[in-house]
């Protein structure tokens, strides 16, 4: 007869009779729950955290007269979307190119005068 | 149950291939046949003879196109495909032409098989294979995966597969075509030991070290998709 | 019952020992698929983040913005409109204000220029608690600036309190640090440079009795449309921008870039989808006899499906949660870094991202929709071709 001895695959198959392969997805699920819970409980301190700062940046919406967040700064249309000028080809300086990637994704806004605008 | 009593029965049993269409081909033709319990049987004819047809409608893979087949008490010809299955798990155990074990997987896993659709449990599952294994002493392979196995083990594998839902009747298709003659004997002896713990044994090869072992009760010829009765 | 349940359980177990036996071509799939939720997550979790951030913060923006238009482009607007605007009922205060951009030759950076009189504005007596030192000018003091922080490290300053900037006829004009405002508050001020409504005339050049725009502030808010109307009766050439319209253009430029690169990512997915497909059809010659053999054992087809159902399950589950979790953790702890730069741009000024997603269960549910359903799709329909191999030929092997 054969020495058995055993090896990781019979020991793995061993354990895979003791301990169902099911059991094994439902504890990586189960790890995986825990770090989503504990990065839920840190978006919620997060979020409390940052609902301080919240009221500091009200405030300086508010005293300062700000419209715009301060994303891309490289052009005017970048920078204030909402109350800048309707974009026009070249109307920085005749050589300079489109601020990619930015100014393609910010769509040049024609706000409408509230005569043409729709109630 | 009685020792006559006829566990498998065939009644002008007739398998045509994709009827109606070009390549048509009858593969069984008016095929007449009783097996008792209890006895061991072997279809012997070439290949290409209908043998593996013939063996399919007992093991319940397929009913007849034509004709009756009665298996276990059940007739085939108008069960659905799903009891069929549930038949051929309740009532068949196949060994087959080189085994067909997944050799990936264990041998334990390979024994255990056809209990998962039963819904048996990894500890019973285990519990029933280990009897299997201890009777045909390959217990201290049970961990190895089935592609690191002897050819002697493999058969002892297939047969405790076969044997591991209890049936009553156990199908071999060519069990010793790769087998030596030492393996193929051994094979036999075994299988003679299951006939007298009452199991009903059907066994399709043409080697005539199988045709002309003892524990044979009957041959069934068979040729051109017609059997011959001795 | 119970018997059923534990069927299910054990094709759940031969389904992921399947999967564990090809470990490296699952775990392969499982990874490249994460990554593909990661990015539109990720992307997604940025512009919710942003768009909370712009929601909430400029709840506070002026009631109304009034912009001078001439030939379609914006100027500078007379003050003598501030006196018309008094005059219509239901604004409470109108604060001027120039505002304007200082291109710095030397870091190539675009700096925002306000001048204004910040004890005019609401929550204007409030306005040193927003900085990180310092204060803000008083009446009549002059020559004095608060820097954001993020201008304050591009000018290099240091312990430095003076800077210069070069006026349009290129005199320069000095400048003393007055304040710093808070890093917490870079998404707003990063790029700012505040001073009294007198300084920023100097270094623009503006006249005296000009002005680029006034801040209007109404009694009531549920009147701001109307006052809008009003304001635009009375002063036909000017742009009126209320606050819900400023906010409405955030919502739309999010959303409109938002989708834009779903769009780019979607069909990312929908390659990977194809992907998944083709290799779903073809059965390798293994496959097919493992499925035989399982069939000729006793396994339904049914059975045979319910495990490419739960392969499939388990792989775009694990990838699913595996990469809206690194998008959360990229967003927040790494500050987006992967799409800073889109989002950003090159422009010289980085604010610091302090970014909470929005995290919705809907949202969750739709890039789960639209990444996991795809993918099982994509994986068990074709399953079912191949699931109705014939258990005898397993017999001929």
């Amino acid at each position: 007869m054969t020495t058995f001895k055993p090896t990781p695959f019979t020991i793995i198959i061993d354990i895979s009779y003791t301990v169902r392969p099911l059991y094994i997805l439902i504890l990586l699920l189960g790890f995986l729950t825990a770090v989503d819970t504990l990065l839920f409980v840190q978006h919620n301190l997060a979020g409390n955290r940052l609902d301080g700062h919240q009221k500091i940046a009200e405030i300086a919406v508010a005293g300062l007269g700000l419209t715009d967040l301060c994303i891309s700064t490289e052009a005017r249309y970048t920078r204030h979307p909402s109350i800048s000028d309707p974009v026009v080809p070249f109307m920085d300086h005749l050589g300079a190119i489109e601020h990619f990637p930015s100014g393609s994704f910010w769509v040049p806004v024609t706000p409408k005068t509230l005569f043409t605008q729709n109630n | 149950m009685p020792k006559n009593y006829i566990l498998i029965e065939l009644d002008s049993v007739t398998k045509i291939y994709n009827q109606g269409k070009a390549n048509e081909v009858t593969a069984l033709f008016q095929v007449s046949l009783q097996i008792e319990q209890q006895t061991m049987v072997c279809l012997k004819g070439s290949s290409g003879s209908g043998k593996s047809t013939l063996l399919s409608i007992i093991g319940c893979i397929f009913p007849p196109t034509k004709g009756r087949a009665v298996i276990a008490g059940r007739p085939l010809s108008r069960l659905p495909d799903r009891f069929l299955t549930i038949h051929r798990r309740e009532c068949i155990g196949f060994i087959f032409q080189q085994f067909n074990l997944l050799p990936a997987l264990s041998v334990i896993d390979n024994i255990t098989l056809p209990l998962f659709p039963l819904g048996v449990p990894p500890g019973e599952r285990k519990k029933r294979a280990r009897r299997l294994t201890e009777m045909l002493s390959i217990s201290h392979r049970e961990n190895f995966p089935a592609g690191q196995i002897s050819g002697g083990e493999l058969q002892r594998v297939a047969i405790a597969r076969a044997l591991i839902n209890d049936p009553p009747i156990i199908l071999a298709d060519e069990p010793t075509a790769h087998l030596d003659s030492r393996l193929s004997l051994e094979f036999l002896d075994i299988l003679e030991h299951l006939r007298a713990t009452g199991k009903t044994i059907v066994i399709a090869s043409h080697d005539p070290l199988v045709t002309e072992h003892r524990s044979i009760n009957r041959i069934v010829e068979v040729k051109d998709g017609r059997v011959h009765v001795p | 019952m119970r018997q059923f349940i534990e069927k299910n359980f054990n094709i759940l177990d031969y389904a992921l020992t399947s999967l564990w036996r090809r470990k490296f071509k699952n775990i392969s799939v499982m990874v490249v698929f994460a990554l593909v939720i990661f990015l539109l997550a990720s992307f997604q979790m940025v512009t919710s983040a942003l768009t909370k951030t712009a929601a909430n913060s400029l709840t506070q923006a002026p009631d109304i913005t009034v912009q001078k238009m001439s030939a379609g482009r914006q100027e500078a607007i007379p003050l003598a409109y501030l006196e018309k605007l008094k005059g219509i009922f239901g604004i409470r205060t109108v604060v001027p204000r120039i505002w304007g951009y200082y291109f710095d030759e030397k870091n190539l950076a675009n700096y925002t220029v306000l001048g204004l009189e910040t004890w005019e504005m609401p929550t204007g007596n409030e306005l040193n608690l927003t900085l990180a030192e310092g204060r803000f000018p008083q009446k009549n003091e002059t020559g004095l600036v608060v820097l954001g922080h993020a201008v304050h490290q591009a000018l290099d300053l240091g312990d430095r309190k003076v800077l210069s900037f070069f006026r349009p006829d290129l005199e320069l004009q000095s400048f003393k640090v007055a304040g710093i405002f808070s890093q917490n508050l870079e998404i707003l001020t990063a790029d700012l440079i505040v001073m009294n409504l007198e300084d920023a005339r100097q270094i623009f050049t503006i006249p005296g009795d000009h002005v680029t725009d006034l801040c209007v502030y109404v009694g009531n808010p549920v009147e701001i449309n109307t006052i809008g109307k009003k304001i635009a009766a009375l002063l036909p050439g000017t742009r009126v921008l209320t606050r819900p319209q400023i906010l409405k253009t955030y919502q739309m430029i999010f959303s409109w870039r938002s989708g834009f690169a779903s769009v780019c990512l979607l069909s990312a997915l929908a390659a990977f989808a194809i992907l998944a497909w083709g290799k779903a059809s073809g059965l390798a010659p293994e496959e097919r006899r493992e499925i035989a053999i399982l069939k000729i054992l006793g396994w339904e087809t049914a059975d045979v499906l319910v495990i490419r159902f739960w392969e499939s399950f388990v792989v775009s589950l694990l990838a699913f949660i595996l990469g809206c979790t690194l998008a959360y953790i990229h967003v927040v702890f790494f500050e987006a870094t992967l799409f800073s730069p889109v989002l950003l741009g090159w422009s010289i000024i980085h604010p610091k991202l302090q970014l909470i997603p929005d995290i919705k269960f809907a949202d969750l549910l739709l890039i789960f929709c639209y990444s996991v359903l795809p993918y099982m799709a994509a994986t068990v329909i074709p399953a079912w071709r191949c699931a109705i191999v014939r258990a005898d030929s397993a017999m001929h092997n």
